[in-house]
């Protein structure tokens, strides 16, 4: 009875009950092909999903994690193109500007006291405008075939662009489990006054957690940049409710103290799937708004009813 | 008579203390901006110009108008942008498709708003839980139903009649919709500062524990916010719509979410409480008013429209840490 | 003896009050040292600066000679200060063995090794004769143990000087026994404690010298205690002999207004029976967690009642919200909890004491004049005399008593027949609560059923007519009041300690 307490067992159930009735339907869903679609989806997905959920962790949001990754995405891009940087450098600008805008969001949000929906409102838009009025809303499209290589490449229907977020997914798992600053990062969104008053040190908490969502999100818009094959300005603007409806169905608790990364990570996948499905089914791809809607009222409605506050 | 109440003051009449309060200051600095502008661009003060800033005036406040009454819960509400499309689409299908009269199908998609507002008030009420992540969801949900329902086509064969009202002005080159808003803006002020349910409204935003101890429906409050957000997001997108000419899915962007920004900025700038429990009519409308002016203003500077909205992020973060300071300052002067 | 700890001239203010006003305090190496007051009087201030979570606004803090400035909590454990805090300090979802150690995660490179997390805190849970699975999520316990888990907590830091603020509110007299032996072996090893508790018996039973804090001042600056009496204390904290309470003549009527019979709820109380009469004050007594407020609020149907039944006028009601309480039934409820459930701090006078007649004074279409409103509040802001430049003043900007004040003028204005006061003086200055106790006699003898909830004995002893004492979600006493301090005292502890034992 224990499984149904945890936050995954109920969504692996779900997952694996959805991949095999498409299985046995849909003679395509098992191909090698469609798995690597699916596989790659899920690179860029869950480490927009952990850059949202390491914010829930400490109890606020993030409304600028598509912003940062379109802001990183074009940096990543528009270096290559414009001033001929070579790739690693201009990977390094792209995580540099992960760090800062995160940084940014952090020390704001410390220092004023304020809510931290409106700072990230307000920064969602200083950087998406940036973006937008740097590229003038045209794509980078001068992007070094060693990216492009890259972002095609595959094992079989594992693409390499799953190393990247594999290995970044793994450093989460390690971090929020048995990292220092993980458990403090837990602390303070489980209990801030309790925290302050067993020497963590707040800003440094709240800042740090902030900077780790910036870089997750920077990677992810650079990795978008990898897929597409071009530095599209329009990165990112779909990431919000994604990134929340992972987490969320993964039992994250939105008043802070409580992330799962393996239910984030079903959850992630759970969503994949459906996009997939749709893909399949031939169902109208906007209808895959309306399920996520459902999805984290549901999770939602779930949690309350398992984890009554 | 041992009272403490200094009997004169408790009942006199206005106060100058107004020239301190927010919405003068909002006022003084819209007002220079206009100077300026119109003293740098020329074009800034033409009618033309005056003309269409006036008209997305009217349609910015009564967004922010929408934002506000959920504010003052102390929740938000992300699905304002949603629901204007929503019901503006159903609006368009009353008029094109099904041919009913003009304000019948404007009052079908002011009412259909409302009943998506009630949705998210009631689940929030329900589940417990803020309304972020409820109008989050349901941002989503709705706007991908009217996606799914509409297959993304736009009614643009609306009636002329409708259309027009839209190219209405006043006094040559106001935009006769700033009365849709100055009416909104006023019924709203009666209502929340002098009926019953206004001020209950008011009291359950500040403090939901201590007005439900005092008898205070905070349940009820919460929805009939959301149902009143749902109704005014649903007239700000038939004013869209009637400028545009058409019903498009796509006027409020991607899941309605172009309209978050107009919908915090001007609540926010106007001295509208996050944590719930203020209000200022005034203060929003106004705050409309400098969000216009600014953007406005840059554009005729030839500034790109696309730096237009880094700066309204900018003003924004800039407005909400003064006025933290402000309250630091007002709270240290309090200690002494 | 070494000074470990020395205050001198310490003052701190809020917004609306001055909670510390030149307060002094030497603390040695190797003593137990009582921090006394009545609620308010200033003891958590002066905690907080000496843990570093509030500065003071004047004043020195000297630790071992040296004069010291914590700007927050992170220097004070650095300094070798460990504290107990009132509020809950645990993180609700985390093991009891990652709390007792989150100063000191133990592991290496930024990684935690949890089979140390779960050595160290059995280290720490031995002396107290803790015997929990480290592993338990510290939500999981009883109030009792999260306490016992604080003060592990505290104990572990090997700390030379130790803050304990009310450690004994929820524990057993023998986990208290356990406490104070190991805290007297820490006195002997040099260890600086101070503790705080309302329960005088302990303080003598335990503590070397005391310093006594009243109204935000020293009412005696770190004296040995075995120099005084249990009176001399008592006179120290209140300022006068006894609580002289002008009564008023009162007759209370025949039948029960309200009445409780078997009474369960969600909450967890069990048979909970009792009744007040028209003009009565019925006195609830019990320590904190002994359930008193939450009956409060299960009869105002804020809680379920799951079993038994409640009685007004004799007639079973069913009571769903307090909208019916209030509509139907005029039952009203002062809050212990000021700030977050009795008042709109934001909001005017006004506007917080008309928030329970807004129903009655509106007109069509809920239409509500500024005008009504002001006359109905106009004459209660008089009578209770509340010090406010206008009725336009946010409630935020007054000082507690007249904030508490106000918090009572509402129900005034609702005209309730059955009052249920909460705590009514905590945190408020001697003037407003001497008068707040008369007034408390006033609306008895003007027919209202009153009942009183309150942790400060003398209080109790000195308004109720009678007395139900609570322990544990149960009632485990009714007593007549007798006003003889004394003896009253002794029976209502009796009661409570009866339960403990079994």
């Amino acid at each position: 009875m224990d499984l149904l307490r945890t936050d995954w067992f109920g969504l692996l159930v779900a997952f694996l009950a959805g991949a095999t009735a498409l299985a046995l339907t849909q003679p395509t869903f098992l191909s090698t092909f469609n798995i690597y679609v699916m596989l790659t989806a899920f690179s860029l997905s869950v480490l927009v999903a952990l850059s949202q959920m390491v914010i829930l962790a400490i109890g606020q949001l993030n409304l600028s994690v598509g912003a940062i990754g379109g802001l990183a995405a074009i940096a990543f891009a528009g270096t290559m193109e414009v001033w001929g940087l070579p790739i690693p450098l201009a990977m390094l600008i792209g995580v540099l500007i992960g760090i800062g805008c995160g940084a940014l969001n952090g020390a704001v949000t410390h220092l004023t006291g304020l809510n931290a929906f409106v700072v990230t409102l307000a920064t969602l838009s200083i950087f998406k405008g940036i973006t937008i009025g740097i590229t003038e809303a045209q794509p980078f499209y001068g992007i070094p075939d060693a990216v492009k290589a890259f972002g095609n490449a595959r094992i079989g229907f594992f693409p390499y662009l799953l190393f990247v977020s594999g290995a970044l997914l793994l450093g989460m798992l390690v971090f929020m489990r048995r990292a220092k600053l993980g458990r403090q990062l837990l602390a303070v969104g489980g209990n801030r006054s309790a925290a302050e008053l067993s020497g963590i040190h707040i800003g440094k908490v709240v800042i740090a957690a902030h900077i780790i969502s910036g870089t997750l999100a920077a990677v992810a818009g650079m990795l978008a940049v990898a897929r597409l094959q071009l530095g599209q300005p329009t990165i990112g603007d779909d990431w919000l409710i994604e990134s929340f409806a992972a987490p969320v169905i993964g039992g994250a608790v939105l008043a802070g103290g409580h992330v799962s990364v393996v239910g984030t990570v079903l959850g992630v996948a759970i969503i994949t799937l459906i996009n997939n499905a749709l893909v399949l089914l031939n169902v109208d791809p906007f209808a895959v708004q309306l399920l996520l809607g459902a999805l984290i009222l549901a999770a939602v409605a779930l949690s309350r009813f398992r984890d009554p506050p | 008579m041992s009272t403490n109440v200094a009997e004169g003051r408790a009942r006199s009449g206005p106060s100058f203390s107004f020239l301190a309060s927010n919405e003068a200051g909002l006022f003084l600095i819209t007002v220079l901006f206009i100077v300026f502008f119109a003293y740098v661009t020329p074009g800034f003060t033409s009618p033309f110009n005056i003309y269409a800033l006036t008209r997305v005036l009217a349609i910015d406040a009564v967004i922010g108008f929408s934002m506000m009454v959920v504010l003052v819960t102390g929740g938000l509400n992300l699905a304002v942008g949603a629901i204007g499309v929503c019901a503006v689409m159903i609006g368009g299908w009353a008029m094109q498709v099904a041919g009913l009269p003009i304000p019948i199908a404007a009052l079908l998609a002011m009412v259909a708003g409302a009943a998506f507002g009630v949705v998210n008030g009631v689940l929030t009420v329900v589940m417990r839980v803020h309304s972020f992540v409820v109008t989050l969801a349901t941002m989503s949900l709705f706007f991908g139903a009217m996606i799914v329902v509409t297959e993304a086509q736009a009614f643009n064969a609306l009636p002329k009649a409708f259309v027009d009202l839209a190219k209405l002005k006043t006094y040559y080159f106001a935009s006769s919709m700033l009365y849709v808003s100055f009416g909104v803006g006023v019924l709203l002020w009666l209502f929340f500062h002098h009926t019953l349910l206004g001020r209950q409204i008011l009291a359950a935003g500040a403090n939901p524990a201590a007005a439900r101890l005092s008898g205070v429906p905070v349940e009820k409050t919460i929805v009939v916010c959301h149902a009143m957000s749902g109704g005014l997001a649903a007239l700000a997108g038939l004013m869209l719509t009637a400028r545009n000419g058409a019903a498009l899915p796509s006027m409020a962007g991607q899941l309605g979410i172009d309209w978050l920004l107009p919908a915090f900025l001007a609540p926010v700038l106007g001295g509208t409480l996050l944590t719930g429990g203020t209000i200022s009519v005034v203060g929003t409308f106004l705050g409309a008013a400098l969000v216009t002016v600014l953007s406005g203003g840059l554009l005729q500077l030839k500034v790109g429209e696309f730096w237009v909205q880094a700066f309204l992020g900018i003003i924004l973060l800039v407005a909400v840490a003064l006025d933290r300071l402000r309250a630091h300052v007002i709270e240290k002067r309090r200690i002494r | 003896m070494t000074d470990k700890l020395v205050i001198t001239g310490a003052s701190k203010a809020f917004p609306g009050v001055k909670a510390l006003d030149d307060v002094g305090l030497t603390l040695k190496a190797g003593s137990i040292h009582a921090l006394l007051g009545e609620n308010g009087a200033g003891k958590s201030t002066l905690i907080k600066i000496i843990t570093g979570v509030h500065r003071p606004d004047a004043g020195t803090v000297t630790l071992d000679g040296a004069p010291v400035v914590f700007h927050n909590p992170r220097e004070a454990i650095a300094a070798g200060i460990a504290a107990v805090h009132q509020e809950r300090n645990l993180i609700p979802r985390f093991s009891v063995a990652e709390n007792i150690v989150l100063e000191r995660l133990p592991g290496q490179g930024g990684l935690v090794d949890y089979r140390a997390v779960r050595a160290d805190a059995k280290r720490a849970m031995a002396p107290l004769g803790l015997s929990l699975d480290p592993d338990t999520p510290v939500r999981n316990l009883s109030v009792a143990h999260m306490q016992l888990v604080e003060i592990a907590k505290a104990l572990s830091l090997d700390a030379r000087l130790l803050v304990l603020d009310e450690p004994t509110a929820s524990i057993t007299p023998h986990e208290t026994d356990t406490l104070f032996t190991l805290l007297r072996g820490l006195r002997d090893k040099g260890v600086a404690i101070l503790f705080v508790s309302h329960k005088l018996d302990e303080v003598f039973a335990l503590c070397d010298t005391v310093t006594v804090l009243r109204d935000g001042k020293n009412a005696c600056p770190s004296r040995p205690l075995d120099a005084l009496s249990y009176g001399d204390v008592v006179r120290l904290m209140i300022g006068r002999d006894a609580q002289a309470v002008r009564r008023t003549e009162r007759t209370i009527s025949g039948s029960p207004v309200l009445a409780l019979k078997g009474v369960s709820t969600a909450l967890g109380h069990r048979n909970i029976s009792f009744s007040v009469r028209a003009g009565e004050i019925l006195g609830l007594y019990g320590l904190v967690g002994a359930g008193r407020t939450e009956l409060a609020k299960s009869i105002l149907g804020v809680a379920r009642v799951t079993a038994g039944g409640v009685e007004v006028d004799g007639k079973a009601v069913n009571i769903m919200s307090v909208v019916e309480a209030l509509g139907t039934h005029r039952i009203g409820y002062v809050s212990e909890d000021r700030k977050h459930e009795g008042l709109v701090l934001m909001h005017s006078v006004r506007r917080n004491v008309a928030v329970t007649v807004w129903r009655r004074l509106a007109r069509a279409l809920g239409w509500l004049p500024d005008a009504a409103e002001r006359d109905t509040v106009m004459p209660f802001i008089e009578r209770l005399k509340v010090r406010t430049p206008s009725l336009a003043q946010p409630v935020s900007l007054l000082s507690g008593g007249n904030q508490q004040k106000v918090s009572v003028a509402k129900w005034l204005a609702a005209e309730v027949r059955i009052l249920i006061i909460d705590e009514p003086t905590v945190g408020i200055d001697i003037q407003t609560k001497a008068y707040l106790h008369e007034l408390i006699h006033e609306l008895a003898a003007a027919g209202t059923a009153v009942i009183l909830i309150s942790s400060d004995m003398p209080e109790m002893i000195a308004l109720a007519d009678k007395i139900v004492v609570m322990a544990e979600f149960e009632v485990v006493g009714e007593l007549p009041n007798t006003h003889d301090a004394a003896g009253m005292g002794e029976a209502i502890m009796a009661c409570i300690h009866k339960v403990e034992a079994a």
